[in-house]
């Protein structure tokens, strides 16, 4: 059985949704390669940088 | 791929106080039979611990120590050897130092399932299933990015709830009494402040919100008029607004404290303590409070019922308190401004009316001590917090509308305006920007969490299939045998679920009996093998038929023979007539039987393995390990001595149980001479100077006990004793195939496996 890793398996998602921002797969691929401790805080920041834009 | 084990050597672990090899072949099926106390478990224990480097009852009770067996001897090491058919094998020695990323794809894969932790799954809450189902299917590390996604979402949502809540408060500190602002209703205040000072209007709320305007429009004078403390004050007081109440919280936490789940909770140390006792085997049969006789296995799986219990009543209770924890601090840090603004008023000679008390410090000792809240004195706070707010608002509407008759008053007028308009924008801009993350966040996550739900039902559907299937095998002709399944529930739960005469039953607990539920959860354990295990090509199971009538056992032990004919099983049972069922309908399983424990020898095996034994004491001699050497030889010694007196019936006194295994050496040495005395008087006469030669080195040489404190043995005595030793343990055996003259036929006609020697034998030269 393949088990996605946790960055497959977002990914494969967020090409699935429309209308998204621009780089915003390409900056999860970034949180998720780092092993952050607070990756939730990482990921808030995300969405608040990205909706900032 | 998948690894099957061919050999498991402990050292000083558990049970164990020396060592002790099992040898599974070439990986072959074993039925291992043992009554409770004879180490069954230990070999269960030196498995796990060796592919996911912890026992998890040790680690529950926080005794991973207790690993090492607590008497052995300080300088021996404790570890766990595995040899396998492919790379998994190796030797782990404790403490373990191996990193937990070593176990992550094992940890992954079934391998074992206990008695003891048979129910579990079944019992676990809907969201422990999830969380333990995850785990296996190896979708842990997509489970926790959701959960770091969810704490994102959350924090974003109150992020915005906060931005809301403030452009409230700055939209209300441009309001007039009972006027509703917007853009038209504040440009309409800059058209009267602009018109009495003579300057032009602002183009918009931006360009008024902005510094550079009121310098430009009224000149250097600007300067002068920036809003003084007391302005500030009044300002402050203009913003302040009550925070939201949720009555409905107040209200649950009030009927979750009347109800039955309240009275559970004081109860939650007793039932651990209960629970920890069971686990530890330390309930012998009485219960330990009131001393009354207990059916311990009805009393294990009612403490377990009570925790499962008591654990859903604290999460519950946790939900609640939470909420109205928050709620309270908010209110303290309201009062506290509050007060504040109070002496900054009095030091500016303005009165304001004297603060009600916030009823925060009733409700965290309501919450802290599990009592009923007074809905009715938070709901007359707010009022009155609201009434005093409204007040003070009011005192800094008069206070602050000057008579615009000097062009300073008006200045001043103007630079608040302009700062508070400034404020409002800011807090406007920033709701804005978090209301597009949340809504972002809100949609990632949302479609994140059911396209993983999705994927999980996929998955389940192929697993419950397959459960069904061998749960049928285990019940044939039952109505459910075909209608069991593992259902996703809500959005992160899953529960098993069967169809019973008609009706969908999810958890089947309330319809099913408890063998029917342990058969369940032993259905899902082997599909769940089968299905996802990739590494791991052996199955544990350690009594795990506690529950199952005669019938049943026989089904699960055809199950296992034939359905599972291409994995290695390993059965720990110390049922005989399971042992027997797996004996007759598995003959080429490998069996085994303990027959004892004790403190300073461990497990007991009907298997006597006096020249292994002989082989480590002379690696030991060999090693300058002479101490060592000499326990060992005085061990094979006694397994020697044990072997020829059960293979030749020795007359010794018969004895209860378990007492058989723990005889005294000289006991051992007579009953080989009466029965060769009986039976074979010229190989006793032979062999008599060399048993009188033993006797002597076991009340010296091989006395370890008392060397321990006078002093060691030489390693030439040593030497000399063990070549006395093998000398005996070669008197039984043929010289040409090396197997036992008693291999074949009773005492009285044994016989080697070749046939060519016989009993008596000829003694030794």
């Amino acid at each position: 059985m393949h088990r996605p890793s946790a960055q497959e398996f977002l990914l494969t998602l967020l090409e699935s949704l429309e209308d998204l921002p621009p780089d915003i797969a390409r900056r999860f691929t970034e949180i998720l390669k780092e092993k952050d401790e607070n990756r939730a805080q990482a990921i808030r920041r995300l969405f608040e940088d990205v909706a900032g834009d | 791929m998948t690894e099957k084990v061919q050999r498991l050597v402990m050292h000083a672990f558990r049970g164990v106080p020396a060592e002790m090899t099992v040898d599974f072949g070439k990986g072959e099926s074993i039925a291992i039979y043992g009554d409770n106390g004879t180490g069954k478990s230990t070999i269960a224990d030196a498995l796990e611990w060796y592919f996911t480097g912890e026992i998890e009852l040790l680690s529950h009770e926080g005794r991973q120590h207790a690993v090492r067996h607590v008497g052995s001897d300080e300088a021996g090491v404790t570890s766990v050897e595995v040899m396998t058919n492919g790379t998994l094998g190796g030797k782990v020695v404790f403490p373990d130092e191996r990193q937990p990323e070593a176990f992550q794809a094992i940890r992954r894969e079934t391998f074992l399932l206990r008695g003891r932790t048979l129910a579990d799954f079944i019992n676990k809450t809907k969201t422990e299933k999830w969380k333990a189902l995850v785990q296996i299917l190896g979708l842990d590390d997509i489970e926790s990015l959701r959960e770091d996604l969810q704490r994102a979402r959350n924090e974003l949502r109150k992020e915005s709830k906060a931005a809301e809540e403030q452009v409230r408060a700055y939209r209300g500190a441009l309001a007039s009494a009972g006027e509703q602002v917007t853009h038209e209703t504040v440009l309409a205040s800059f058209q009267q402040i602009c018109g009495m000072l003579g300057v032009d209007l602002p183009g918009s709320l931006d360009q008024a919100a902005d510094p550079a305007w009121l310098a430009t429009a009224v000149g250097a004078s600007a300067g002068d008029s920036e809003p003084s403390d007391r302005e500030s004050l009044l300002a402050d007081l203009r913003t302040l607004s009550a925070p939201a109440f949720d009555k409905s919280a107040l209200e649950s936490w009030n009927a979750l404290v009347g109800s039955k789940r309240a009275r559970l909770l004081p109860r939650a140390s007793l039932v651990r303590e209960a629970k920890r006792l069971v686990d530890a085997q330390q309930i012998d049969g009485r219960c330990p409070v009131c001393g009354q006789t207990v059916d311990v296995k009805k009393l294990a799986r009612s403490i377990e019922s009570a925790l499962v219990d008591v654990m859903e009543a604290a999460q519950e209770f946790e939900r609640v308190r939470d909420p109205i924890t928050q709620w309270a601090a908010e209110l303290r840090a309201g009062h506290d401004r509050r007060s504040a603004l109070h002496d900054r008023a009095r030091a500016s000679a303005l009165e304001l009316p004297p603060l009600p008390s916030p009823p925060s410090e009733g409700l965290q000792r309501c919450v802290g001590s599990l009592a009923p809240v007074d809905v009715a004195a938070s709901t007359a706070y707010l009022s009155e917090l609201r009434k005093w707010d409204q007040a003070v608002r009011r005192v800094a509407q008069k206070t602050s509308a000057p008579e615009a008759t000097t062009r300073d008053s008006q200045l001043m007028m103007l630079a608040a305006l302009c700062q508070q308009v400034n404020m409002w924008r800011s807090a406007e801009r920033r709701a804005a920007q978090a209301l597009k993350a949340i809504t972002l966040a809100d949609r990632v996550f949302e479609a994140y969490q059911a396209k993983q739900k999705d994927d999980l039902a996929e998955l389940l559907k192929r697993i419950s299939r397959r459960v069904a299937h061998i749960y049928g095998a285990l019940h044939p002709g039952e109505e459910l045998a075909e209608a069991v399944s593992i259902e996703p529930w809500t959005a992160k739960g899953v529960e098993l679920a069967v169809e019973f005469y008609g009706t969908r039953q999810r958890p089947p607990h309330g319809v099913l009996s408890e063998s029917h539920l342990n058969s369940l959860a032993i259905a899902l354990f082997l599909a769940m093998a089968e299905e996802f295990n990739a590494q791991l090509g052996f199955l544990l199971l350690d009594d795990v038929i506690n529950s199952f009538d005669v019938d049943h056992r026989g089904r699960l032990a055809e199950l296992l023979a034939d359905g599972f004919a291409d994995w290695q099983v390993i059965v720990l049972t110390h049922d005989q007539q399971f042992f027997e069922h797996l004996s007759r309908r598995a003959p080429s399983w490998r069996k085994l039987e303990l027959t004892s424990w004790s403190y300073d020898a461990g497990p007991r095996t009907t298997q006597y393995d006096a020249s292994g034994i002989l082989a480590a004491a002379r690696e030991r001699l060999a090693s300058g390990d002479v101490h060592g050497a000499a326990t060992k030889a005085r061990r094979a010694l006694e397994e020697l001595l044990q072997e020829v007196c059960e293979a030749l019936w020795a007359p010794l006194p018969f004895r209860r149980g378990q007492a058989n295994d723990r005889r005294e050496i000289g006991e051992l040495f007579k009953g080989v001479r009466r029965t060769l005395k009986d039976r074979a008087k010229t190989l006793l006469e032979s062999t008599e100077p060399l048993l009188k030669n033993l006797e002597a080195d076991v009340g010296a040489t091989l006395n370890v006990e008392v060397h321990g404190s006078r002093g060691r043995s030489g390693s030439n005595e040593v030497e000399a004793a063990l070549k006395r030793i093998e000398t005996l343990d070669a008197t039984w055996s043929c010289p040409k195939c090396r197997t036992r003259v008693w291999h074949r036929g009773n005492p009285e006609a044994g016989r080697c496996r070749c046939g060519q020697s016989a009993f008596p034998p000829a003694p030794v030269a």
